[in-house]
């Protein structure tokens, strides 16, 4: 005889965070001080990400099959002062992003992972591999014994180009942010959640194509005709990959993976963004320390100041910008759920309002684990 | 010429303490550097007149003091106590730069820190049984102070039991220092290698053993260790520093001068037993060491070990054993030195010094990247790694003790095997993994903040750090005060061994 248990009728233990949401407030906590950190670190973030999206479409639309692309952090600009500050590693460390790009290919999701399965996907990317191997023998030969291995680089091609897209949109929006800001036009965290939200829905429909010039023709590698768009198709899978997934990397996860201590399941993954732990930062070869490395030479005076008068000053600043950034991510991801919830907010519909309940109370479960508690700890 | 170096610090302590004018703790600090900075100057210029070549007691001085008793105001430097006198006005002077200016009654805490100078080099120099046994006395109690008004918790019990310890020391030692003189028959206690030829051998074996356990309590070996780890674990961190680096010196410094050179006969006798004894406290020291959960009772332990290489060499007694007594007190004096500073700094800075608690100090933000550097440098130079000054040291040892005692030997070098297993769980469960300074907990807790180390702090420990590698990389600098002197003692009495093949004109090679 088997014991039907009871329906759990407990709210849920993150409710509190439910109810944020949908009056329109945030994960974090509406403090001036975490507003100027988010604001702040957005607008470093915002300068980077531009970076990041200028160098990703450059390599997309420029380094197409290129099997050793030893200047592909250049922009096509190679000097000799350039190399230098490359070797000097005084530079934006585009590493990071390749990072998200390979984080996003590898999690998949969305409209873009599903298209470049597709047949029309594969027949276009034969054209535009046989029009850049003309001529190229030993290069026809390997395509013939391994058919899949240029169609992968194409496959990460377009998602270089995807995440350049969409990553040209965010830094807009959080560019603006940060000039509303200083014009004192946003002045609370649930502003700049509505901000956010609101560039994500205008951005929503923005197609999103690719397509790579060789020897004078075009060749469609994303057509318009597909149908992908910014929110369904690069923002939400972003979130997913980068956000709630991540990868695990030695430095900031200590693990035995032989012994399963990383799930099999990469849908169970909890290393991204919102899980990720600060303290590691700074260490050399993990992604998170290429990014605050990059943010630290962007920073609003108002936020390096306020980082200076912590216990540490400088010392610390990258453990501290990986903080602030963790908040304004949490941010961000409000503003990406208030965005994707299945009704309206203030809906009056007790059905519509469930629904509304259970998207985000499968969204809370993924939290239970993320840092939601520390960043929402009185800072000060 | 010597006796500066015992007044320097002893004017300096009356200064301090005596001064009419109300002084500030920052105005005493500065004042106790600059005259341990002058009395490692003063050193450094006896050095620098010190005659390698002369083998004898240089610059003697002597003055009667009370006829009737046989003291002697005797005071010389040969190549056993230069180094030590060195490395005595060293660590004294980086006790004081790592003591804290706003400490509580600084005027009292200074001039205690340079009365045990003072009478450190006194012991150092004397060349009198009664004056070294006057000095050896001498600095038992500021030490017994500075641990007992500045020390941790249980201060009280750690300074109590110091004092009973190295009262008993005291006592064995006075009684061996009377026996030896009055039945050697001498009018005074004038150290003299000659003293003991009279004696039988019986007479001798009995003040042998008086004065090995009176030292071996101070050093301390196997089983009169038990007072060193509380009194290191109460002391502050400059105490430890002096406590580790100095003043242990004065028991094998003690069982070299006043055992193995002054009663040679009953050496030759207790000799193969001396080395087991050696062995014992080494690998005690070591699994002791394994077993410690608090860094600093850890590094404590570590002493107890590295103490018995000494005791191995001086049983050996072979020329270069010899010279590997003194280097390994100058090498265990400056890597325990540093090794209590890092502990110390880790201490002041975490606020705990427990082992299961610490994690991840080497976090290049929010930990202590260069304390952890440090260690890790500490560690590797007490377990031996070629280069540094531990290696050099143990290698002299061991090099000298093998022909004498293979076995023993062999023992004491699994026992340096193990400080690279001890000081490699410290490293591991310290300074490697994710920063931790409090015991996990479910609670939510902001992210670990520890305080910045001031680069001003760095310097004692960086000091010491370039040193253990200088003198690694150019041994030549530590053992050329010493080869003449040690190569001088090969007596047929006391060359238990077959002596190395060497001409003793010739200095040694390696």
């Amino acid at each position: 005889m088997t014991n039907i248990l009871s329906p759990d009728i407990k709210p849920h233990p993150l409710q509190a965070y439910i109810e944020r949401l949908l009056q329109a407030e945030a994960l974090l906590p509406d403090t001036e001080n975490n507003l100027m950190q988010v604001v702040g670190i957005l607008k470093s973030y915002g300068v980077v990400l531009d970076a990041y999206a200028v160098n990703l479409k450059y390599i997309a639309n420029h380094q197409f099959l290129l099997l050793f692309p030893f200047f592909k952090y250049f922009n096509g600009e190679i000097t000799l002062n350039k190399l230098l500050k490359h070797w000097w590693h005084d530079r934006i460390n585009y590493e990071y992003a390749e990072y998200c790009m390979r984080a996003m290919l590898w999690h998949g999701g969305g409209g873009l992972d599903a298209y470049l399965d597709t047949d029309e996907f594969k027949q276009n990317c034969e054209q535009a591999i046989r029009a850049k191997l003309k001529g190229n023998l030993l290069m026809q030969g390997l395509h013939r014994l391994f058919p899949e291995f240029l169609l992968e680089q194409v496959r990460q091609s377009a998602y270089y180009s995807g995440l350049g897209q969409f990553w040209t949109v965010m830094s807009e929006i959080f560019l603006t942010l940060s000039d509303l800001y200083d014009q004192k036009r946003i002045t609370a965290i649930p502003e700049v959640v509505a901000h956010i939200k609101n560039g994500l829905v205008a951005a929503a429909a923005l197609p999103i194509t690719y397509s790579v010039e060789i020897q004078g023709d075009r060749y469609d590698l994303l057509p318009a005709s597909a149908g992908l768009t910014f929110l369904m198709d690069t923002a939400v899978p972003y979130v997913e990959a980068i956000f709630f997934r991540g990868t695990p990397f030695l430095g900031t996860v200590s693990y035995n993976a032989q012994a399963q201590q990383i799930s099999p399941d990469q849908s169970r993954f909890a290393y991204g963004a919102l899980y990720a732990d600060p303290v590691p930062v700074g260490g050399s070869g993990i992604p998170p320390t290429l990014l605050m490395q990059d943010m630290r030479h962007f920073l609003p005076d108002y936020l390096a100041d306020y980082y200076r008068q912590s216990l540490r000053g400088d010392e610390d600043v990258r453990v501290q910008i990986t903080q602030s950034f963790q908040k304004s991510m949490f941010c961000v991801t409000s503003a990406a759920l208030q965005g994707l919830l299945p009704h309206a907010a203030n809906t009056a519909d007790a059905g519509e309002q469930a629904a509304n309940q259970a998207f985000l109370a499968s969204w809370m479960d993924r939290l239970m684990s993320s840092r939601l508690a520390v960043v929402n700890l009185p800072s000060d | 010429m010597l006796s500066a170096l015992i007044l320097i610090p002893l004017a300096g302590a009356l200064v301090i303490s005596l001064w009419p004018r109300q002084w500030s703790g920052r105005q005493i600090w500065l004042v106790t550097l600059l005259v341990q900075a002058l009395s490692l100057l003063w050193g450094g210029w006896i050095a620098w007149q010190f005659d390698i070549q002369q083998p004898d007691l240089q610059f003697v001085e002597s003055l009667p003091w009370i006829d009737a008793l046989g003291l002697t105001y005797q005071l010389g430097v040969d190549g056993l106590s230069m180094p030590l006198l060195l490395i005595n006005s060293l660590l004294g002077g980086i006790a004081v730069y790592a003591s804290s200016a706003t400490i509580q009654r600084p005027r009292l805490y200074f001039s205690l820190v340079l009365l045990i100078n003072t009478a450190v080099a006194g012991a150092f120099l004397a060349h009198n049984l009664l004056l070294f046994f006057i000095f050896y006395e001498l600095e038992l109690i500021p030490l017994y102070l500075l641990i007992a008004i500045w020390g941790g918790a249980r201060r009280g019990y750690a300074a109590t039991k110091f004092l009973i310890y190295t009262a008993a020391s005291g006592a064995l030692i006075l009684g061996g220092f009377l026996g030896v003189a009055w039945l050697g028959g001498a009018g005074s206690f004038n150290y003299d290698v000659t003293l003991a030829q009279s004696m039988t051998l019986l007479q001798q074996s009995l003040l042998l053993g008086a004065i090995l356990v009176g030292f071996g309590i101070k050093v301390p070996l196997f089983p009169f260790h038990t007072w060193l780890p509380d009194a290191h674990v109460e002391a502050s961190t400059p105490v430890s520093v002096l406590l580790a680096g100095v003043l242990l010196k004065l028991g094998t410094y003690g069982i070299v001068r006043f055992g193995l050179l002054l009663l040679p006969d009953a050496w030759n006798l207790f000799a193969p037993w001396l080395a087991i004894w050696a062995v014992v406290s080494v690998l005690y020291g070591s699994l002791a060491a394994i077993a410690q959960t608090d860094m600093k009772k850890m590094v404590a332990y570590s002493s107890i070990g590295h103490m018995g290489y000494v005791l191995l060499a001086a049983a050996a007694a072979t020329p270069l054993a010899i010279l590997g007594t003194v280097m390994q007190m100058v090498s265990h004096g400056l890597i325990s030195g540093l090794l209590f500073l890092l502990v110390g700094v880790v201490y002041a800075k975490t606020g705990t010094r427990d082992l299961t608690v610490l994690c991840g100090l080497l976090n290049p933000e929010r930990g202590l990247p260069i304390t952890g550097s440090l260690m890790i440098i500490g560690v590797m130079a007490s377990a031996g790694i070629p280069g540094m000054v531990g290696f050099i040291a143990e290698f002299v040892v061991f090099r000298g003790s093998f022909v004498a005692f293979p076995i023993p030997t062999l023992l004491c070098m699994v026992g340096s095997g193990l400080t690279a297993v001890y000081f490699l769980l410290l490293v591991n469960r310290a300074f490697f993994g994710r920063l931790q300074v409090a015991p996990a907990s479910d609670k939510v807790e902001p992210d670990v903040l520890l305080p910045r180390v001031a680069w001003r702090d760095h310097v004692p420990a960086l000091a010491l750090a370039l040193l253990i590698v200088a003198l690694g990389l150019q041994p030549n600098w530590l053992f050329r005060w010493s080869e003449v002197t040690t190569i001088a003692w090969r007596s047929p009495a006391i060359a238990v061994a077959q002596p190395l093949p060497l001409d003793s004109s010739e200095p040694l090679r390696f």
